[in-house]
């Protein structure tokens, strides 16, 4: 955007009100020099007007409700729930993480910490690379290591991805066996888990296409973990709808082609 | 809205007072703050969901949590800030259990249905496309950048009320706000005809 140096936050908050006196009028003034500037509040401007018109809506909807009858309806359910006396383990936790003794348990945190780190410094063997240790790699070899291991383990996502969507495909429509069996089930909850540990290296190596695809495909998964083994045909098709849709066959085998051509 | 700094500590004696009947089972002390402060919860909530009976059924839920977790009320706490941690997990949960039933189509392909006509179309057809757009990309916003922009847009509140009521810092605020508005301006530029 700008050449100048108003960073883009500080518009936002300008168009929120919420800077101080001086920096607000800072602001104003400079915006009659600066056309970029302009640009950019114009912009912001036209958003917050959308956001204020389904603000309306809220307002509208508020005016229709009548408020009156509200709290002696949901008064009338308390007799159906109980106040309930906390717990040990709610006083506990409310006594202990009081404002009162934040402070305290911040200072004992620090001290951990701090202590930790001087345990860590004082006990810690030499290190050196010709005295204990009889092994060196230098920080290019381990992080052409680590990327490697990212495209490995990026590879065998896609292909599990892959193979539990082939499976889901070729259930039948309105078979006797709707949704996926104990084994796909098994196989999409391991794929979530091992999305988890993917998506740190993902962003580390910038892998973006892998991993808006990875992304993809763990929303699919995530729907599959979802069905019921009660689960109807419709649902199923639903699910065929979201592969077809986002062509995700063809972008696993693009990517997974990619992804085998750049072997470290 | 009501801003903490300009709450009287007469007023938040009274509110102690009204949490401390509630503590007690009073109903009609129940009944007075549940009129206080039902509207707040209802814009909060309405905002989440833009249904109305959803809204509403958040309220009735925010207060009935409220009547339950009572004696977890702190005389001196902010009772706002309190108030709307309850209603904002409930519109979270709510919001979460609804995301996962339905499907998620429209993610690239309703960006692509708009028409591309550019700032120069401004007929009403393309203004109510434009917005059922915008509520979708709200819709898409994860979830505390939503809950603060909801929370500033649609409540109205400053960045210092919205942190107190999150338990968050200013400047996670502002940086929320922020990346809010910037997911916002990627997906909605193109169609506002502004420079995103």
């Amino acid at each position: 955007m700008s050449a100048c140096k108003v960073r883009r936050d500080e518009w936002i908050a300008f168009m929120s009100h919420e800077l101080e006196t001086g920096r607000e009028k800072a602001l104003s003034d400079h915006l009659g020099t600066c056309r970029s500037c302009r640009d950019e509040v114009e912009d912001l401007r036209a958003l917050f007007e959308e956001a204020d018109a389904l603000g309306e809506e809220a307002r509208a909807a508020l005016a229709s409700v009548d408020w009156d009858a509200i709290p002696a309806r949901i008064a009338a359910r308390l007799p159906e729930r109980a106040v309930s006396t906390p717990g040990f383990g709610a006083r506990f936790r409310a006594s202990v993480w009081s404002p009162r003794l934040r402070p305290a348990l911040a200072g004992l945190l620090a001290g951990i910490i701090l202590g930790g780190a001087a345990a860590f410094f004082a006990l810690r063997k030499p290190s050196g690379r010709g005295a204990a240790s009889d092994f060196f790699a230098s920080g290019e070899f381990l992080d052409r290591v680590e990327l490697e291991l990212a495209r490995r383990q990026t590879l065998d996502y896609l292909d599990k991805g892959q193979y539990l969507i082939l499976d889901v495909l070729e259930t039948p429509a309105g078979s006797g066996r709707p949704g996926p069996d104990a084994a796909a089930s098994r196989e999409a909850r391991d794929l979530i888990a091992s999305k988890k540990y993917l998506n740190p290296q993902l962003d580390k190596f910038g892998m973006a296409k892998a991993k808006e695809l990875c992304d993809q495909i763990e929303l699919l998964v995530f729907e599959l973990t979802q069905l019921s083994p009660e689960v109807g045909a419709a649902e199923v098709d639903r699910i065929r709808g979201m592969v077809s849709d986002r062509q995700l066959l063809m972008k696993i085998r693009l990517v997974k082609k990619e992804l085998e051509r750049s072997e470290v | 809205m009501e801003r903490r700094g300009g709450q009287t500590v007469g007023f938040d004696r009274e509110i102690s007072a009204l949490m401390a009947r509630v503590k007690e089972g009073d109903k009609d002390a129940f009944q007075d703050i549940t009129r206080r402060y039902q509207r707040k919860v209802f814009v909060l909530a309405y905002a989440f969901f833009r249904d109305r009976e959803e809204a509403l059924d958040i309220v009735q839920e925010t207060f009935l949590r409220l009547y339950e977790k009572a004696s977890l009320f702190r005389e001196g706490e902010d009772f706002q800030a309190w108030l709307f941690r309850i209603a904002r997990n409930l519109c979270i949960d709510a919001y979460r259990r609804a995301r996962h039933r339905r499907v998620d189509h429209v993610e690239d392909a309703r960006l692509e249905a708009l028409p591309a006509d550019g700032p120069d179309c401004e007929d009403a057809e393309r203004r109510a496309d434009l917005r059922a757009l915008f509520r979708e990309v709200i819709d898409r916003l994860a979830a505390k950048q939503r809950t603060v922009f909801v929370m500033k847009h649609y409540n109205d509140m400053p960045y210092q009320e919205i942190a107190r009521t999150l338990g968050i810092a200013v400047g996670t605020v502002k940086s929320l706000h922020f990346k809010a508005v910037r997911n916002l301006r990627k997906h909605l530029g193109p169609h506002m005809g502004t420079a995103s």
